[in-house]
């Protein structure tokens, strides 16, 4: 095995919120807006079943193969070459979701902070942040993120209780305005995101209880939900569908709204500190997957080479967006069918199925 | 390129043969002392055990040897052997000297005791001294006269004994210097390593404190004690400690600062993993939650592992003082540690990339106080926190009386003057002094530590802005999630999290709270104090039956 440390469950349950939220946390409202109006809360609760059933997934791959991760049981439960196959694929989508969460990562400091600098110096700071922290291993880089994730989220929920004086809440009404189309429509791009959970499998084997991986998944599936309800809720409660859809980042300019007693003005620098530490926290996790992955999918029995390559790599895969307009786009258009129907739902489910006809199983045979 | 890696190659494979082919510990040792002489035992000829002593002390002129014979047998020759000036002299004379040379005789009357019972009778009735021991080996005798003993050597017996009769000028317990408090002991430790244990004895007057000794350097042979509590000290980390500690070999240990660098977990980190106090209240403290303190000889600093991040921002008093001021200072003491580390880098941030954060009203002062400096806000910056490092380094080594005088240059000159004439903006100067009044807060240890990383967010700061100051907090911090000092994480508890051990970080608990040690330090008993001992007054107490 490539990696010796473990982690503990509350650790994993943040390094799955990790895996997720971050970078959610500020560009998906406004897509999801676009779509389904002040209805964006539906969109995303029915986004969270799809997340928990994503959970389950690969969660109960998981208990057939409990040392394995994704990479190794693919070629356990389909053979050698078309694992090979299905773990290229993945360890290209890795790779990619990393390229697009560095990419949303870099455009919110060049849009509200430095319109100057190039893209790339972003780039650049966050692989070596990140790659710093995943050189150093799953434990550290799960330490790292238990340091930040309840500061990040707790600023974040603290900066949102002091909106509350500019709350109408006429701005939620009328709900189902625009039908039930509309609100799967924006359901489809938060799935899309919440099923980025398919990758916990890469941590499952490493959790020092794997027993409680059902509840680390679920548990950290309803913290997202629950979190991304309730920004959408009060960026529509601050602004309305109209204003929210209109920005890029609306949850900046909600915090960027905060004015109280002419004293507690330009918060929003506390939110730019806590996109980026969080951001380090999920390019880091996506990165340690797709090293572990590729280590484990070359056969390697150590990753840390791994470490400068992929870097060079994603730095390059960071390229293939132009701007965060066509970023947000992609997201919005491709990425769910893209990453939901093949890689979170699509493969995974091809997985179990096979594994259950050829009825192999892990120790539990 | 190829060639030049090749080269490389050739010359790093040179230099390991060579580190084969002579181990220089070996080499080193040999010239010390050769083994030949040393490792023989003592010959039952008294001229001839002191022409070998005399022949490895040659050229010491502080060495004495004084041979007298024996008050009942004149025959019975003895040798005194020790250092002029490690020895008390009142007690070698009155209590060796004269017992063996005059009042021997009176006490048994004139009977002749037989050369072969002379060590015998001068071991039970000669000598009165209340520490003694015997040796039949020249190792020893060098070394317990090295250490300040006193050896007595009896013609035709192959044992020596060794009198505990040390004695030397030692500076007397003080004020502790470095870590000053206001309620609390005032005793600090000295530079002798007996009076330093029984500083810790007298305050744990158990038998589960156990102190062990060991002797490490090979030119200086410096004792150093290994003291824990047994029941209660992690196994695992003192054995570990002794591991790490017989492992080192090295010529001098003049002080535990040589130690902590040869046993540390992360030597190439800025933050210390092993502490280092010279209070005894505090390395009292540390081991019953669990330690394991490391005293050496000669100085009056005692180390303690491991060693977490938040030790620092602990002192002695927060345990003597009532838990709600120290809980509330405990909050300052964090506020600042974050202000030593980040304030340089944000002011520099803000004001050459972020204008926007500030509030119109400040923003405004603060661009009329730059309007006139000459420099752009890095290197003025840059410029004021190296000459408050200058100013602060010179205060500590200057003599104390001119100490004055750098703080009225610094404050004065460097302060007010620079401001007047323009060379830096007042916020400019209002912020050095505020980070380092901050770093001052913390423990010395540690404000080192972030002195020198404040400089590096500054650099990042000024190249990249708040991005810039967030990305190097977040290397700090994931580095210091890599560290460990002896196997614990630095950032327990709050990192990994232990909820219980929680009452003593940001908040401390009132003591009738703190029912348990630091888990992961401690090892198997865990209880600190009995529930229940919340004090009430008497009506509210529950009435305790018959």
């Amino acid at each position: 095995m490539p990696e010796k440390g473990k982690i503990d469950t509350k650790q994993a349950i943040m390094l799955s919120i990790c895996l997720i939220l971050p970078t959610a946390m500020l560009s998906v409202p406004a897509v999801i807006i676009r779509h389904a109006r002040q209805d964006a809360w539906i969109s995303l609760i029915l986004s969270i079943f799809i997340g928990l059933l994503v959970a389950r997934l690969i969660v109960s791959l998981s208990f057939r193969f409990p040392d394995k991760t994704l990479f190794q049981y693919s070629e356990e439960i389909l053979g050698r070459v078309p694992g090979k196959i299905v773990g290229l694929l993945y360890l290209w989508w890795v790779l990619h979701s990393n390229a697009i969460a560095i990419d949303e990562f870099a455009s919110l400091p060049c849009v509200a902070l430095m319109p100057d600098t190039p893209f790339v110096a972003f780039f650049i700071i966050a692989i070596v942040v990140a790659g710093y922290a995943v050189r150093n291993g799953l434990e550290v880089l799960s330490r790292y993120i238990e340091l930040i994730t309840p500061i990040g989220l707790g600023l974040m929920v603290s900066l949102f209780c002091l909106l509350t004086t500019k709350v109408k809440f006429e701005r939620l009404l009328p709900v189902f305005d625009k039908g039930l189309v509309s609100i799967v429509k924006g359901a489809a791009m938060p799935s899309g995101w919440m099923g980025e959970i398919v990758l916990f499998s890469m941590f499952i084997p490493y959790l020092n209880k794997p027993r409680e991986a059902c509840r680390v998944a679920v548990l950290s599936i309803l913290i997202i939900g629950i979190f991304m309800v309730s920004v959408t809720v009060g960026i529509l409660l601050v602004f309305g569908p109209d204003v929210s859809s209109s920005w890029i980042f609306p949850v900046f300019m909600a915090i960027r709204a905060i004015s109280i007693a002419n004293f507690l003005e330009r918060v929003e620098s506390v939110v730019i500190g806590i996109w980026v530490f969080m951001g380090f926290a999920k390019i880091g996790v996506l990165y340690y997957a797709a090293v572990l992955g590729s280590a484990q999918w070359l056969g390697l029995k150590d990753y840390r080479p791994l470490v400068a390559p992929v870097g060079i790599v994603l730095l390059g895969l960071a390229f293939l967006c132009p701007n965060i307009i066509d970023l947000l786009d992609f997201l919005a258009r491709a990425f769910p069918p893209y990453a939901l129907i093949v890689f979170e739902l699509g493969i995974p489910l091809i997985l179990l199925g096979a594994s259950l006809i050829r009825g192999r199983r892990g120790e539990s045979s | 390129m190829v060639g030049l890696g090749k080269a490389i190659k050739r010359l790093l494979r040179r230099g390991v043969k060579d580190g084969q082919s002579d181990n220089p510990i070996k080499k080193f040792r040999g010239t010390i002392l050769s083994s030949s002489s040393v490792d023989v035992p003592l010959s039952s000829d008294l001229e001839t055990n002191l022409q070998r002593l005399k022949s490895i002390f040659d050229k010491c002129s502080d060495v004495v040897f004084r041979e007298f014979v024996f008050a009942q047998n004149e025959q019975v020759k003895l040798a005194l052997i020790y250092i002029d000036g490690m020895v008390d002299k009142v007690q070698v004379s009155d209590q060796i000297m004269r017992a063996l040379a005059l009042e021997v005789a009176m006490a048994t009357g004139g009977q002749k005791i037989t050369k072969a019972h002379a060590l015998e009778f001068i071991r039970e009735r000669g000598l009165c001294i209340n520490q003694i021991s015997e040796t039949g080996k020249t190792q020893d005798v060098i070394h317990a006269i090295l250490s300040g003993d006193t050896v007595l050597l009896v013609d035709g017996h192959t044992t020596a004994i060794i009198n505990g009769v040390r004695g030397w000028e030692a500076r007397a317990i003080t004020e502790s210097q470095a870590e000053s408090t206001v309620r609390g002991p005032r005793e600090s430790f000295v530079e002798t390593l007996r009076v330093n244990t029984s500083l810790i004895r007298r305050k744990i007057k158990s038998p589960a404190l156990k102190i062990e000794t060991l002797r490490l350097g090979e030119v200086t042979d410096t004792d150093v004690a290994i003291a824990y509590v047994e029941s209660i000290a992690n196994e695992k980390v003192v054995a570990e400690v002794k591991t790490r500690l017989k492992k080192i070999r090295v010529d001098g240990i003049l002080e535990s600062g040589y130690i902590e660098e040869l046993i540390e977990d992360n030597p190439w980190s800025f933050f210390p993993t092993v502490n280092a106090t010279e209070r005894p209240d505090r390395v009292a403290g540390m081991l019953l939650e669990g330690r394991v303190a490391i005293l050496v000889d000669g100085t009056p600093f005692v180390m303690t592992v491991p060693s977490l991040f938040v030790e620092y921002l602990q002192s002695p008093e927060d345990y003597y003082e009532r838990f709600l001021f120290v809980s509330a200072v405990r909050l300052i003491r964090l506020l600042s540690l974050v202000l030593s580390l980040v304030l340089p880098g944000l002011y520099i941030a803000i004001v050459s990339f972020h204008h926007e954060l500030l509030p119109t009203a400040l923003l405004l002062s603060v661009a009329a106080q730059r309007e006139g400096v000459p420099y752009p806000v890095l290197v003025e910056m840059l410029v004021m926190e190296v000459l408050f490092e200058v100013l602060r380094e010179a205060g500590l080594r200057l003599p104390r009386p001119l100490g004055q005088a750098i703080s009225i240059v610094g404050a004065l000159v460097i302060g007010e003057a620079a401001v007047r004439a323009g060379l830096v903006a007042a916020a400019t100067v209002i912020v050095v002094a505020l980070t380092g009044i901050g770093s001052f807060v913390l423990s010395y240890r540690v404000s080192i530590a972030f002195r020198l990383l404040r400089f590096v967010l500054i650099l990042l700061s000024a190249a990249l802005g708040l991005m810039g100051l967030t990305s190097g907090m977040a290397v700090i911090m994931i580095h210091l999630c890599t560290l460990r000092s002896f196997g614990i994480p630095y950032l327990s508890p709050m990192i990994p999290l232990t909820t219980t051990d929680l009452k003593d970080v940001v908040v401390r608990a009132p003591w009738w709270a703190m029912f348990t040690r630091p888990r992961l330090i401690a090892g198997r008993r865990q209880t600190r104090l009995e529930p229940g001992l919340k004090p009430a007054s008497p009506e509210a107490r529950p009435k305790v039956e018959g």
